[in-house]
C-alpha cells in the first residue's frame, strides 16, 4: 500500500534526522517523565481529600493519564509537526514542490515531519495504562480491548481531521500559525474525564476542540464505562470528519491554485 | 527618572505595534491561563460537592473565588522572559540591547506591563463571567483590598526578577525548555495552582513557604478573601522583601556573568 | 514540428487582489467592504516548445514568467486559454504527468534541511516510484556531472548556497523528467557555480533530450543555453525567436570599439562617444552608418585595432522591456 510505504519513508527520515542527537532523546525522556510525575502528583493531592472523583477511582484516572500521554505522544509525533510544516510551506511557497509530486498531496503533507522522540510519550503512556489496569485488577476482555482500539483509532481520526481543517484555513488566512495552539492548550483538559466539566465546557471539549474523543472515550472503553452509543457516535463522527476534512482540503487546494470555485 | 518613564511609554507604543514571531506562543499561554484554573476549579468543585460541600476551609463558592483570583493574579505576574531571551540569544538580537545605555530589564518590564494592559481588557470580563458561572463567593473586607495592591505589586516584581534571572540560563545552554519545565512544575505545585496551599501535604507547604513560589502567586490570592491573619500578612510582606533583595543580588551577578559569557562566545 | 512538448494557446491568468490603503479607518472599512482589483498576470500568451528544445523565458520582474511556469506545471489554473504539456492538461495534475516534469525554483528548497541530501533523494525515489537500478544509475550520473560526491552525506544545512543548489537540482532530476521548468536556478550563486550549472543543464538536455524552459535574469545563462528566447512583459508576448534575431530587431545601433594610442582625440563627429579608457574608445553609431563611419575612422586616425559589435544583450533586453529601440 502506497500510504504505508510513504509513511515508512517519512518515519525513516524523521529518525535519521534525529539519531545524531542522542541528547534530544535524554531530554525528551526527562521531560516526559517529569510530565508524568506532575500528573500523578496532582492526582495524589486530589485523592488525599477524596476517594473518588466524579465516579472515577484514582487508578481509573491513572488509566486516563496513560491514554492522555499515549494519544498526546501520537499527535505530537506526526500530526502536529506535519501540520505546522504545512502552514509554514503555504506561507513560504514550498507547498508548490509538494504539489508537483506525483502522489496525493494530502498524504504527503500529513506525514512530512516526524518528531521521533515523541515515541517516548507513546510508550510511557502505554506503560502507565497497563500498570493502572493491573492495579485495578480490571478484567479487560477481548471486546473491551477491541473497543479501546476502535475508540483510539476514531479519536485519532477525529483529531487528525480537526488539525487538517485548521491547517487548511491557512490557504485563506495567512497569519494562522497561532491557530494550531488552540488544541495544544485545550488538550490539558483531557487529563480529566470530560464528564466532570460543566455542560458548556463539555460541549466545547467534545465538538469544538475534540479533546474528549481523544482521551476520555478510549479511557472509558478500558474502564468499562463506554456505551455502544458513544462508541458508534465516535466512529460516525470520525468518518464524517475524515471525509469532510478531505473535501475541505481539496477545496483549499483548488483555491490555492486559482481554480474558479 | 523622567527618562525612565519615557522609556516605558515608548516601549508601550512599540508593544502595541510589535508582531514578533514568538508572540504566537503567547497565545498558548493566555489560553492556558484561562483553561488551567478552570480545570482545577472543576476538579475541586467536584471533590467539594462529594465531600459535603467543602474541603478544608474551602466551600465550593470559595474554590470559585480562589481559582478566578488565581487566574487574574497569575496573569498579572506572569512573564515570558525566558523564551524571549532564548529567542534573542539564538537570533543574535541581544547585541542591540547590550549597546543601549540602559539595563535591558527596564524595556522588558515595560514590554510586559504594556502587553498586559491590553490582555486585561479581555481577561477581566472572562474572569467575571467565570466567577458568575461557578458561583464564586468573595467576602468583601475593605482592609484586604488596600493591602492587596502592594502585595500584588511586590509579587510581580519578585517574580519578574526570578524569571529574568532564570532567563539568563540561555547564555549557557540551549536546553531552555527543560529548565523551564522544571520551573513550571515547581511553580504549579508550590504556588497554589494545583490546589490551595492549605490543602497540600504539609511538607509541600513548608517548602513552598521557604521558597519564593508562595509569595509570588499564592500570597495575594490568600490575602484578598481575608484568609490570613494580620500576623501572617506581615510575614508575607517580609518574605517578599527578603526575596526581592535576593532577587536583585542574583540578578546583578548572573547578568554580569551572562554578558561576559555572551561576549566571549560571540553572538 | 512533430507534436510539441509544450503547447500554449491564448493563455490568460487574472488575479483578484484586495486593495487596502494605509491607516486605521481604511483597515476598519476593509472589514465591511472589500475593495478588489483585477491584476492581469498573463494576457493571451501563445507559443509551442518542441521536444528537446531549450527556451529562455525573459521578462522583467512581475512580467508573468513565474505565473506561466506555474500554469505549465499544474500549480495554477489558467483563467482562459489552452495548455498542454506532453499531451496532458497540467492543472488536472495526473500522476503520469507529474512523473515526467520537474520544477526547480532558485530561491526555495525542497530538500529536508537537517538530513543529508542522499536521504531526501530516497524520499523522492519512493514518491516517484523509481526502480532501484534506474535510481542508482541516474544518481551516479548526476553525481558525476554535478560533482556531488562529498556533498551527499552532509546535512543540507551545512552546505554552502552553491552546493545546496547542486543537490537541489539533482533531487529534481532523479526521476529523469522529460520537461524541466527552471525558475531562476542560478540566482545568488557565484560565477563559477553558475557556469557549472549551465554546463550541466546543457549536458542533461543533450543526453536525455529533455525540453527545458528556463527563466533567468543572468544574460550569461540565456546566452549560453538558449538559442530561442521568449520575451514577455505585462503578461504579453513581446518576442519569440532566436536570441540573435532579438538583438537584430531591437537594436538600431552598433558599437564600434577603436584602439588608439591615447584618449586625446575628439571623436564626437564620428558618433556618440560612450567611454574612453586606456586608449580604447567606444562609439555608438546607427546601424545604417556603421560601414561609413568605420571607413572614415580607418582613413582619418592612426588606429591600432577596431571592432564592430552589437550592443551588450543586457542593454538590448532593458530596452525591450522599456519598449524602446536601442
Amino acid at each position: 500500500m502506497t500510504y504505508l510505504r510513504l509513511l515508512y519513508v517519512f518515519f525513516r527520515i524523521g529518525i535519521l534526522g534525529e539519531l545524531a542527537y542522542r541528547v534530544n532523546f535524554l531530554v525528551q525522556l526527562f521531560q516526559s517523565l517529569l510530565g508524568l510525575g506532575t500528573a500523578l502528583a496532582g492526582l495524589a493531592v486530589i485523592f488525599s481529600h477524596t476517594q473518588e472523583l466524579g465516579g472515577w477511582r484514582q487508578d481509573e484516572l491513572v488509566t486516563l493519564v496513560g491514554v492522555y500521554l499515549l494519544v498526546g505522544g501520537a499527535i505530537n509525533l506526526v500530526i502536529q509537526p506535519s501540520m505546522e510544516r504545512l502552514i509554514e510551506s503555504v506561507r513560504e511557497g514550498t507547498l508548490d514542490f509538494t504539489l508537483t509530486k506525483p502522489e496525493d498531496a494530502q498524504l504527503l503533507v500529513s506525514a512530512q515531519a516526524v518528531q521521533i522522540w515523541k515515541l517516548i510519550d507513546v510508550v510511557l503512556g502505554f506503560g502507565v495504562l497497563i500498570v493502572a489496569l493491573i492495579r485495578l485488577r480490571a478484567a479487560v476482555g477481548a471486546w473491551q480491548a477491541a473497543a479501546f482500539g476502535v475508540a483510539l483509532l476514531a479519536g485519532g481520526a477525529i483529531v487528525y481531521s480537526f488539525w487538517l481543517i485548521l491547517a487548511t484555513c491557512s490557504f485563506w488566512f495567512v497569519r494562522v500559525e497561532n491557530i494550531l495552539v488552540i488544541f495544544q492548550s485545550m488538550y490539558e483538559a483531557g487529563r480529566w474525564p470530560v464528564s466532570l466539566y460543566p455542560p458548556w465546557l463539555r460541549f466545547a471539549l467534545t465538538f469544538i476542540v475534540p479533546v474528549a474523543f481523544a482521551t476520555t472515550v478510549p479511557a472509558q472503553a478500558l474502564t468499562g464505562r463506554l456505551t455502544g452509543q458513544t462508541l458508534s457516535g465516535a466512529v460516525a463522527l470520525a468518518t464524517v470528519l475524515l471525509v469532510g476534512s478531505r473535501l475541505f482540503w481539496r477545496f483549499g487546494i483548488r483555491y490555492y491554485s486559482g481554480a474558479s470555485a | 527618572m523622567r527618562d525612565l518613564l519615557d522609556v516605558y511609554v515608548q516601549q508601550f507604543k512599540t508593544t502595541l505595534a510589535a508582531q514578533a514571531q514568538y508572540r504566537a506562543a503567547l497565545v498558548i499561554w493566555i489560553i492556558g491561563h484561562i483553561v488551567d484554573p478552570v480545570i482545577y476549579l472543576v476538579v475541586w468543585d467536584t471533590v467539594a460537592r462529594s465531600s459535603g460541600g467543602s474541603v478544608g476551609t474551602f466551600t465550593t463558592g470559595d474554590f470559585g473565588a480562589y481559582f478566578v483570583l488565581l487566574m487574574l493574579v497569575n496573569h498579572a505576574t506572569f512573564t515570558w522572559i525566558m523564551w524571549e531571551y532564548e529567542y534573542r540569544i539564538r537570533h543574535g538580537d541581544l547585541s542591540f540591547a547590550l549597546l543601549r545605555p540602559l539595563h535591558p530589564i527596564h524595556a522588558d518590564i515595560a514590554d510586559n506591563v504594556s502587553f498586559k494592559l491590553i490582555t486585561f481588557v479581555f481577561m477581566l470580563p472572562i474572569a467575571a463571567g467565570l466567577a458568575i458561572v461557578f458561583r464564586a463567593t468573595l467576602p468583601f473586607i475593605p482592609g484586604t483590598w488596600v493591602v492587596f495592591v502592594p502585595a500584588l505589586l511586590f509579587a510581580f516584581i519578585v517574580r519578574f526578577l526570578m524569571e529574568w534571572t532564570l532567563a539568563m540560563a540561555a547564555f549557557w545552554t540551549t536546553r531552555v525548555s527543560a529548565i523551564n519545565q522544571i520551573y513550571y512544575v515547581a511553580a504549579l505545585f508550590l504556588s497554589g495552582q494545583v490546589a490551595p496551599l492549605s490543602l497540600m501535604p504539609f511538607p509541600i507547604q513548608v517548602v513552598a513557604t521557604l521558597l519564593p513560589f508562595r509569595w509570588i502567586i499564592s500570597f495575594p490570592v490568600e490575602l484578598l478573601p481575608g484568609r490570613l491573619t494580620p500576623g501572617e500578612a506581615l510575614t508575607g510582606f517580609a518574605a517578599q522583601a527578603v526575596w526581592l533583595a535576593i532577587g536583585l543580588a542574583l540578578l546583578k551577578i548572573v547578568w554580569r556573568a551572562g554578558v561576559r559569557q555572551y561576549s566571549a562566545v560571540g553572538s | 514540428m512533430s507534436t510539441p512538448t509544450i503547447h500554449i494557446h491564448d493563455l490568460c491568468k487574472t488575479y483578484i487582489v484586495s486593495e487596502r490603503e494605509a491607516g486605521v479607518v481604511a483597515a476598519l472599512q476593509s472589514l465591511v467592504r472589500r475593495h478588489t482589483e483585477q491584476v492581469v498576470a498573463v494576457d493571451g500568451l501563445t507559443f509551442d516548445v518542441a521536444p528537446g528544445e531549450v527556451v529562455g523565458f525573459l521578462g522583467p520582474n512581475g512580467a508573468g514568467k513565474t505565473t506561466t511556469l506555474k500554469m505549465l506545471s499544474g500549480l495554477l489554473h489558467p483563467t482562459a486559454g489552452q495548455v498542454t504539456v506532453l499531451g496532458y492538461v497540467p492543472w488536472k495534475r495526473e500522476k503520469e504527468f507529474l512523473r515526467q516534469i520537474t520544477l526547480v525554483m532558485g530561491q526555495r528548497n525542497q530538500l529536508v534541511w537537517d538530513i543529508p541530501a542522499i536521504d531526501s533523494y530516497e524520499l523522492n525515489r519512493a514518491i516517484y516510484r523509481i526502480p532501484t537500478p534506474d535510481y542508482r544509475r541516474t544518481l551516479d550520473e548526476l553525481t558525476d556531472l554535478l560533482e556531488l560526491g562529498p556533498l551527499l552525506r552532509k546535512p543540507v544545512r551545512n552546505l554552502s548556497l552553491g552546493e545546496r543548489m547542486k543537490c537541489e537540482i539533482a533531487a529534481a532530476l532523479l526521476h529523469r523528467p522529460q520537461v524541466l521548468f527552471l525558475d531562476e536556478p542560478t540566482i545568488g550563486l557565484d560565477v563559477t557555480m553558475q557556469r557549472r550549472i549551465r554546463t550541466f543543464i546543457a549536458e542533461y538536455n543533450g543526453r536525455y533530450g529533455a525540453a527545458v524552459l528556463l527563466t533567468s535574469h543572468y544574460m550569461a545563462d540565456v546566452e549560453a543555453l538558449c538559442r530561442r528566447v521568449i520575451v514577455i512583459h505585462h503578461g504579453k508576448l513581446l518576442f519569440d525567436g532566436e536570441l540573435t534575431d532579438l538583438v537584430q530587431s531591437f537594436s538600431a545601433h552598433k558599437t564600434i570599439t577603436v584602439q588608439l594610442g591615447d584618449c586625446g582625440a575628439d571623436l564626437q563627429s564620428y558618433g556618440d562617444v560612450v567611454t574612453c579608457e586606456d586608449g580604447y574608445v567606444t562609439l555608438r553609431v546607427p546601424k545604417s552608418e556603421t560601414a561609413r563611419v568605420t571607413e572614415r575612422l580607418l582613413a582619418d586616425l592612426p588606429i591600432i585595432d577596431l571592432t564592430v559589435e552589437d550592443p551588450p544583450i543586457e542593454e538590448v533586453i532593458e530596452h525591450v522591456f522599456a519598449q524602446e529601440v536601442v
